[in-house]
Formats: C-alpha cells, structure tokens, sequence
C-alpha cells in the first residue's frame, strides 16, 4: 500500500471512530440521558415538544424503539448538515454556537502555548545536545521533573504565588469582564494580558519533554557519519550545528508533535478549568457538571477533528522537511 | 546423506522479479558456490532453500539416506544455514550453550552434546557459558557453523559466511567448512561474491545475474575460462597483483 | 551521574515512596476521623498539620499515595499488555495483521485520551465510578503511545539474522517472540511500562482534580480536590495542598531518573562522557624536517582513548606521502588505521585523544592549529572520503546543497552561478549527470553516492585526499568502478592519496607505498613491489596468503 494511500486510509478510519464512538457511548453506558434531558429543559422553560425529544434521541439512542442502523444513519444525517443538537446549560443556544464561540479562546491561547513550548524545548534540546556536559545540558533533568509535576498543582500554586500574592497576572478568565469583546486594541490587551500566566504554565510544564528528546536525538545524530564529514568539510560550528545535526534530529521532534496533540487538548482542558478560562474545555467540563450531553458530544467531535487537522497538518509539513517519506511506494 | 534439489525456483517481489527460474542440486560430499554481485538474488534463493520465504513458483525436493523423499515438516531436521553476519546471526541476550543446546532439543537430541559440538568446529567447551559479544568475529561464526550442524543437518548453506570477518580468519572458517563437508559428507551450497575462494572451495560454480543464472559449470572451468559476459566482468574486477608485479606469468 | 547511579538513585527514591504507601497506612492513625483541630500548621501530634475539619494530613498522604500507587500500577500493567499485544505481536506477525493493528493504534492515538474519559464519566454516574473503571479507561486511552514504540522496535528485530537463525532450527513462533525478541525489547517495554505508571498517576491526579475522580478510593488527586475545595492555598494552608503534589512530583522524577538510566542502556551513545578541553595534549610543535617531495608527513604520532582503561589505539606511528602518491594503509579491524586518518585531520572523537607526535601538511602544523585555522584548513588542504557512502551524505538535503556549502563556506566571494558551475564541473569529472544535483541522497545508488562524495573532495583541489574503505560496501563491479575512477582522477589532478582498507591485493594493485597496520603500530612500511615480492614481517606474509589468488593452483589452500 503506498504511503499516501495508508495516511488516506488512516484519517477516514481515525474520523470514522470518532463519530462512531460518539454514537456508541451514551447507548452503552448505563442510565437514561434523554430523559434527564428533557427534565433539564422543562426546568429551563424551553419547549418540550416531540420534535426536540426525536433530536435528543437521534443524537443519544432511543431506548430500542428503531433500530441501531436507523438511528446510526439519522445521527450521521444530522452531523453532515452540521447540526448537533440544542445546548441545555446554555439554553437556548445551538451546541454548535456555543462551540464557535468558545473554541477561538483554546485554539489560541493551547495552540500558541504549544507552539512556544515546542520551539523553546526543540531550540534548547539542540544546543543542549550538541554542548554535552555544559550547565545548559544539566538543565534537561531539571526540566523533565517539571513534567513528572500534576500540571494543576503547579498552576495552582503559581496563582498563588503570581496572582495572589505579588498580583502580577489576573486571577482568572480570559479578558476584563467590563470590555466587550471585540477587536479593539483595549480587549486584545486584556485577553494578552489574562492569557500571559496560563500559557506561561503551560510552557513550563510541556517544554521539559521537548527539550529531552530533541537532545537526546542530538545526541543521537551527532555521532552519524553526515555530521563528521561536514566537520571534515571545515564548516563552521554553527552550520554543521544546524543544517545537519538539528536538521535531522529534529524530525522525530516534528512526528512527536502530531502524536502529542491529543495530550495538549487534555492539558487544556485542566488549565481552563483552573483559569476559569472561557475556552472549550471549561464549556465540556460545564456540560458534563450539567448533563449537557449534546453539548459534551459536540464539543468531543470537534476536539477529535481538531486533532486530525493539526495531525494532517504536521504530516503534510513532515513531507516537506523529509524527502525520504514524499517517494517513499512502501513503508518498511 | 541428503540431496537436495531445486527446481525452477522463482521469487517476485511487488514488480520485481528477484529470482528467475533457478534449478541446480546439491549432492552429499560436494559444495556448489552461487557468486553474484549485490542484488543479483544470490541471498534470496538462501532463504527460500531454508524455507524463511516462500518461492513464487518452482519447488525444493529433499532426497534422504534411504532413497525417498523427505516430507516437508522434517526439512529442518536436513537444511540449515549459516548466515552472513555472526554479530547479528547470533542473540545477544543468549549464551553459546542457549543457540546450541535449542537445535539439538528441537531436534530430538541431547543438550548434553553442547561441548562436543563446540569440539567439533574447533571451539573449547568453556566457550559454551558466553554471550556472544565476549567472543571474536572468527569464534562467533564457528558458534553458527555449529548450531547449523546441531539438528544433524546433512545440506548446509552458508550465505557469504566470512566476508563480515577480519581476513585474517577468513581462511580458518573456510577451511573448517571444507572439513566439516569431508568429514561428514555435507551438501553445501556456498554463496559468495568473491571469485576466488569459491574457486578453491567449490566443486561446481553457478554465477547469478539480476536473478538468473547465466553461467555455470566446474568451478575450475567456469573461473579461469569464463564464457558469459557477467562473469568475465566479475572475473576482472578482482584486484590481481600478479599483473602489476609479474607479467609474464611466471612466479 | 552514571547510568548506573542515575538507575540506583531512581529506583531509591520510588521504592521509599512505595514503602510508604505500602506501610504509611498501618502505621499512621485512620485518614477520615474529623477533629475539630481544623488547619493546624504541621508540628506536634500532627506531623504534617491538619485539613480544615481536622483530618490529620500525613494519615490522608499515607493512604492516597498507596491509591495512587494502586492505580498507577493497575494501569501500567494493563496499557503495557495491551501495546505489547498490539505493539510486538502485530509488527512480527507483518502483513494484514500489522496494517490492522497499527491502524487501530494510531487511530487510538489521535482520539484525544482526557476528553474521552471525560465524556465517559459523564455518562457514568458517579456512584458506579470505581477504581477498575478508571485504571480501564486510562489504559485503554494510554496504551498506543508505547505500542508504536514497540512496533518500530519488534520490526528492526525481526529482521535480525538470529531471528531467522530461530527460524530455520525450527523454533515456533510463540517461542521466537517470548525468547528471541522480547528479551531483547526488555529495556524498552521497562521504560514504556514506567512512562505509562507516571502518566496514569498523572491523569488519575488531572481527572480526580475535575470531580471525574473513582468515587470509592482515596488518591493523591482527590486529596488535591479537597484541598482546592477547601481553598487550603487561599487559607495559606500549604501543608494540605503542596505534599501531595510533591509526592507525585517525587514519583515521577523518582521514575524518569529510572528511565534516563534504561535510555542509556539501550543507547549508549546517551551515556555520559567527560568533555574533552583538547583533543592534542603535549604535542611539541617541532615539525620533523620534512623530505623534499613530502606532502603530508606524521612523526611518532600517538593517540589514546582516555577511557577508565586507556587504550593506546595509534603507538608511535610515522608515514610520509610524497606529492601525487598513493599511500596504502591496510590492517584489520580494530588496528587504528581509522583513528589514524582521522588524527591527522583532528576529527577524532572523544574521548580519543592524540598524546604525542606531530603532522605536517607541507608547511602546516596541523596538531598546532587553532580551532578557526583548522576549520580553514580543513578540506581546502585535505578532504576525506568516508567507508559509508550512504551515511556520509545529509539525508535531508538535495546534493546541490551538500556540495554548495563547502563553496560558500570556503569560497565566500564566488557567485551563486560560479557555485553552481563548479559544482556541474567536479560531478562530470567523477561521471555523474550534473543534472542529478538537485537529487536527494537516497535517490541515488551506492555507487553514486560514493562518485558525489568523491566529487565533494575535489571541489577545493586539495593536495591530500584521505579515504577510508571507499569502496568496500559497494558492489564487486561497482568498488572497480570507483577504483578506476580514482586511479583516472589521481592521474588528471596528480592530489595524493592515503587509502585505507582491509584488502591488501587491492592495494597492491593500487598504492605506490604501502604501510600495514597491527594493535596501533606500523609493522612494515615499503614500496608495494617490495612489500609484494619479498615481504619482511610475518603478519604481511599471513595477510597476504589470506587472499586466495583467482588463478594459482586450485586446492592449494586445503592442504
């Protein structure tokens, strides 16, 4: 099977399982959610007509009144018109609306946290590496207790220390709550400024896995043939350095980075909840508090798929900086 | 005393056809060198006689002592290899005794007969509680011409069984092979890409090429007096200092 | 710190912390009994203070290290089975069954593990919430990291000649697996089953910290839930909150020391080294006076690998090639010709270390150089060409580049289009297609390779060229290729050469002089006429009967 066939095969599989998983779990698991459901809405006030009740059921089983295959076919239907339900905890507001207006917040505050932690730890895993023995290489041990740390304990504690005690960073949320959100400098100052500390955690804690396995590649490819005859060619340090050693032992690195995605998401969704941050995570997390199914269904499918965007991504990415995987028929 | 016999072997990966139509028959008490260039299929057509890979078309027949043919379960109570490489042919996590003491057991024979076996290629039975990164290339490759012999195997093949070890050893291994096949009336099929020595310890050579065979004969023959291209290309290519040092022949 | 230090002082550090979850319960009083003691600073009855209604804390650490142990353990156990299940079994049955399974494992990877569970536990009611279902769930979102890693590991494992060695004495396949190569995976599933245990600890802390915790069990994180729901670090009570995430913290630093040892057992190159200050001590600089013709003359050089037993690899060596020459260098395995070569151009490694002697490039002092002199000195005077031609070319860029950068690096006034001629110019002199330039190392064959390398070492017109085992990966027909090509080229550009290999005959037919090699010393250096005609020391009569000869009498060497 060739390369791209296989990738192909793997994103449809991965984007199937997702959607699939979605359907399965609430008809496995014990407990009668659409019933509970349909309690919460009365509570709300919203209407408790049997067209709401034929959605909720689509989306989480109908106790056995269709069959497995009508209901799989009718809850596929609903996905492909991106219809996923009404919110109960956010009542009256559509699941996917309440997503739109929560998932900018993760994506940038998790995806630019990552994005920093990925290159500071790459960037000082090189040097570390190629400078074997000096204090920057005794500094990776230090970084790897960093992650062995509960990364809420450590934010807490940071709070604590940061917000609380010196009041350097805001409490929590995710912008001044007396500003309307919007593009105005005035805002985007306030969420820089409320999304300073969590990213700073975030960094703290992911940086030391980086940082480890970069170096230990470094070491790895420093004692490759390519390396010495670029030392042999009389190049200078910093060239043999960084077009041949990092070059190549940054690509481990770079495939790490897709599989690590669906553990950023993890992370997130703790740091929102420790940040009151207003991203998606704290909106699952509110969900399942509220029996929210729909919503936690939603927000799980949009997670998936966000992962399998970034995996593509990298994949696509990896095909650039490696021209081994671009022609390579078979995979060995 | 087994002969061995292959007919019409042939082996195809995806597109590409790496043996072709391959035949030839290793009598007890002879040794057939296959010599090829890299790639020629020369190690493939190893594999398949050691049943580690499946022939495309084409069979294998063994023929035993008593005239008839040996079934197929019992093909590795015959065959055995001995494969290029004794840094990687032989487990790291294992002593000597473990790589000699399991073909014997497998075979129905007794562990028992470890230090004799290890006698039998010139090795010293202390040799037995060792791993192998404690032993020299040379002992390494005499520990795999011994597990080759444990199950009583009577058709070796030995896959370029020196051409990994310092030179100076090469010719103590050989040597031994040629022993052991004297001694025992071994088939051997000998697989090489150097000329030379498949002339000194082979009887009848056959020469591959991109899969086929496209000489063969006495190894005497077909060496000194190549006819196909391929071989005479491969027959010069051998460095040859006498023609630089002692031009007209004479020693 | 040595591996082995790194391993005893991890392993230290985890087993005290499981001590104390296997014996802190029975020796500290029951976690739950409610005192109204509430926030009493650690000290007295109460070694580690209390909680806000009294509990006494180190009797709640006791018993919430032994669960988090518990989960941790149960989870490692369960996710090492099922990435070895899915890991090894699959990779070394190949076919169908790996595709399968590897599919299943990346697809597993993906699903983002944390809201998975969470998801879960919100369809489970918290009542049905225990232990086992959480160790399940984390397991079942924890495993396929480590069944990657092991499949890549069972792959290049079964390709092994001593796995076919198995297979051919007639091993079954469960046996093949369980003692061939699981042994050999040991140290990897070790550290996938530690990472696993932390990660578990880790999650379990992360789940428990959101309320989705096991309903039946006490952990270090629902211990961390109460002390955050009794705002222990706004009420300044650290000794609620900060123990337990220090006992985890401990743990886990306790098991990556563990892992840092078991990466260096299974790649030593990860192993400590001392730094090298220099890599020539106590060198005279009195440059030997050279002969009139001599390019590149070495004096009583020695190099010695500063290990904890030091080994003298090049003793008091002296060569001298003339201008235009070919030095032979031949000698087997382990001799010192390749720690030789590289002495004289100082790119031999630590802890490699040259102790004494001296080498002169016509008027250079190459061991007095300073580290910019040397980068300049280096392939402008001399060039090398490596054994593996493969590996000595940067497998992520096109050739073009490769060869560019020793212009840019050397010739920083030569334009981008000079480059680029210069470039076409030395390929056609070694017979590869200029047009091949912007190809990537893999896509060329072994031969091509060893052709563009050749053509690297000529782009500066260096006197001397040193090439060690040039030919000997390659193919019969291809290695004579290359060697008339080098032969052609010498002739053409009249650079000398100092060749090094382990096949005397091709030396013979090759170098003008010849210098063999044993246990670091020159044993016999002469002319190759002399050396072939009436060789003087034993070791070059036993090198040379080595090789039989392809047209002396056959069967002479059986006797």
């Amino acid at each position: 099977m060739s390369h791209h066939l296989r990738r192909l095969a793997f994103y449809l599989t991965a984007l199937w399982a997702a959607v699939t998983l979605n359907f399965v779990i609430p008809r496995m698991l014990p407990g009668n959610p659409v019933d509970i459901l349909m309690a919460k809405l009365q509570q709300r006030g919203g209407s408790v007509d049997p067209a709401a009740r034929t959605a909720y059921e689509t989306l989480l089983g109908t106790g056995g009144r269709e069959s497995f295959a009508e209901e799989y076919l009718a809850y596929l239907g609903n996905l492909l018109r991106g219809d996923l339900g009404v919110s109960v905890s956010a009542f009256p507001a559509e699941v996917s609306e309440v997503i739109a207006g929560s998932l900018p917040w993760t994506v940038v505050l998790v995806g630019l946290a990552t994005l920093l932690s990925f290159l500071l730890g790459v960037g000082l895993g090189a040097v570390a590496g190629w400078r074997r023995g000096t204090w920057l290489d005794s500094l990776v041990p230090a970084t790897t207790m960093l992650s062995a740390v509960p990364y809420f304990w450590l934010a807490l504690i940071l709070v604590a220390a940061l917000s609380s005690g010196l009041g350097w960073f805001p409490l929590n949320g995710g912008y001044d709550v007396v500003l309307d959100p919007g593009w105005s400098a005035e805002f985007i100052g306030s969420a820089l400024y409320h999304g300073t500390l969590p990213a700073l955690t975030i960094v703290l804690s992911s940086v030391g896995g980086w940082l480890l396995g970069m170096r230990n590649m470094m070491v790895s490819v420093m004692s490759e043939d390519y390396v010495l005859t670029a030392r042999a060619k009389g190049l200078t340090d910093s060239r043999v350095m960084i077009r041949y050693a990092a070059r190549n032992a940054v690509l481990p690195s770079v495939a790490g980075f897709a599989i690590s995605l669906g553990f950023v998401v993890s992370g997130s969704i703790v740091t929102e909840q420790v940040f009151s941050y207003p991203g998606i995570g704290s909106k699952l997390l509110q969900a399942v508090q509220n029996n929210d199914y729909a919503l936690m269904q939603g927000i799980f499918l949009v997670i998936t798929v966000a992962v399998l965007g970034a995996n593509l991504l990298v994949d696509v990415l990896y095909g650039l900086i490696d021209a081994r995987t671009r022609d390579r028929s078979t995979v060995s | 005393m087994t002969t061995l016999e292959a007919r019409g072997l042939t082996k195809r990966f995806h597109r590409t056809c790496a043996v072709d139509d391959v035949s030839f028959t290793l009598a007890p008490g002879r040794t057939v060198a296959l010599v090829g260039g890299s790639g020629s299929g020369k190690s493939t057509v190893a594999r398949m006689i050691a049943r580690l890979i499946r022939p495309t078309s084409g069979e294998i027949a063994l023929t035993g002592q008593d005239g008839r043919p040996v079934p197929r379960r019992a093909h590795r109570d015959h065959v055995q290899m001995i494969f290029q490489d004794p840094f990687a042919s032989l487990n790291p996590f294992h002593t000597v005794e473990h790589h000699l003491a399991r073909p014997l057991r497998l075979h129905g024979r007794s562990a028992t007969e470890v230090p004799e076996l290890l006698e039998r290629v010139s090795l010293t039975a202390d040799l037995a509680r060792r791993r192998p990164h404690e032993l020299s290339g040379g002992q390494r490759q005499r520990v795999a011409i011994a597990r080759a012999l444990a199950p009583g195997a009577k058709v070796i093949i030995a896959d370029e069984p020196v051409s990994m070890l310092d030179v100076s050893v090469r010719l103590g291994v050989l040597k031994l092979l040629a022993r052991l096949q004297r001694e025992e009336d071994l088939a051997v099929l000998y697989i090489t890409h150097d000329l030379a020595t498949a002339r000194h310890f082979s009887d009848e050579v056959l020469v591959m090429h991109r899969g086929r065979i496209v000489e063969r004969g006495p190894s005497d023959d077909v060496l000194t007096r190549p006819r196909d291209p391929y071989t005479r290309l491969l027959a010069a290519a051998a460095p040859d200092p006498e023609a630089r040092f002692r031009q007209g022949g004479k020693p | 710190m040595t591996w082995t230090a790194k391993l005893v002082s991890g392993l230290c550090l985890a087993a005290a912390i499981v001590l104390f979850g296997l014996l802190g319960p029975l020796l500290t009083g029951d976690p739950a009994t409610i005192r109204d003691v509430g926030l009493t600073p650690p000290g007295g009855e109460h070694l580690l203070g209390t909680t806000l209604t009294g509990q006494d804390v180190l009797a709640q650490l006791a018993h919430a290290t032994r669960g988090s142990l518990w989960i941790g353990l149960l989870v490692g156990v369960l996710a090492t089975v099922l990435s070895g299940l899915f890991g090894i079994v699959g990779a070394y049955a190949g076919g169908v069954a790996d595709e399968v399974f590897s599919l299943f494992s990346n697809v597993v990877l993906v699903i983002p593990g944390l809201p998975l569970v969470i998801v879960v536990a919100g369809f489970v009611p918290a009542e049905r919430r225990g232990t086992w279902t959480i160790a399940l769930v984390l397991a079942f979102t924890g495993w396929a990291a480590a069944a990657r890693v092991l499949r890549a590991q069972t792959l290049s494992l079964r390709n092994r000649d001593y796995v076919a060695a198995a297979r051919v004495s007639g091993e079954k396949t469960w046996r093949v697996i369980c003692v061939e190569i699981l042994p050999n995976l040991l140290p990897v599933v070790a550290s996938q089953f530690v990472f696993a245990v932390v990660l578990a600890i880790l999650s379990e802390a992360g789940l428990s910290f959101l309320g989705l915790g096991a309903a039946d069990s006490s952990t270090l994180g629902t211990m961390l839930y109460y002390a955050q729901n009794g705002f222990a670090l706004q009420r300044e009570a650290w000794w609620w909150f900060v123990p337990p995430g220090l006992v985890i913290a401990l743990f886990g630093g306790a098991l990556a020391l563990v892992n840092f040892g078991i990466d260096e057992i299974v790649n030593p190159r990860l192993r400590d080294r001392g730094r090298r200050e220099r890599d020539v001590v106590a060198v005279r600089a009195q440059v030997a006076p050279a002969e009139p013709d001599a390019v590149l003359t070495v004096r009583n050089l020695d190099v010695v690998y500063r290990t904890a037993r030091p080994v003298h690899a090049v003793k008091n060596v002296s060569l001298t090639l003339r201008r235009g020459e070919v030095l032979g260098l031949a000698g087997e395995s382990g001799c010192g010709k390749t720690t030789l070569a590289y002495a004289v151009n100082r790119l031999h490694r630590p802890p490699a270390e040259v102790t004494s002697g001296s080498v002169a490039l016509e008027d250079v002092d190459v061991l007095a150089l300073g580290p910019e002199e040397l980068r300049r000195f280096r392939w402008v005077r001399l060039s090398m060409v490596f054994q593996g031609a493969m590996n000595s070319l940067n497998p992520v860029t096109p050739i073009r580049a490769q060869l560019q950068d020793v212009l840019r690096t050397h010739r920083p006034d030569l334009s981008a289009s000079g480059r680029e001629l210069r470039c076409a110019e030395v390929l056609r002199l070694v017979g590869v297609d200029p047009a091949r330039l912007g190809a990537y190392p893999h896509e060329l064959s072994g031969g091509m390779r060893q052709r563009v390398m050749i053509a690297m070492a000529l782009l500066l017109d260096p006197q001397v060229m040193i090439m060690d085992e040039p030919t000997t990966a390659l193919d019969v027909l291809v290695q004579r290729e290359i060697l008339n090509e080098i032969k052609r080229l010498r002739d053409e550009l009249g650079f000398a050469v100092v060749f090094i290999t382990h096949d005397l005959p091709l030396l013979l037919e090759l170098a003008d002089r010849i210098a063999v090699m044993r246990d670091g010393e020159v044993v016999e250096h002469a002319t190759a006429e002399e050396l072939y005609l009436r060789p003087r020391h034993p070791y070059t009569r036993e090198l040379l009967a080595s090789f039989p000869s392809l047209t002396g009498e056959r069967g002479a060497l059986l006797r």
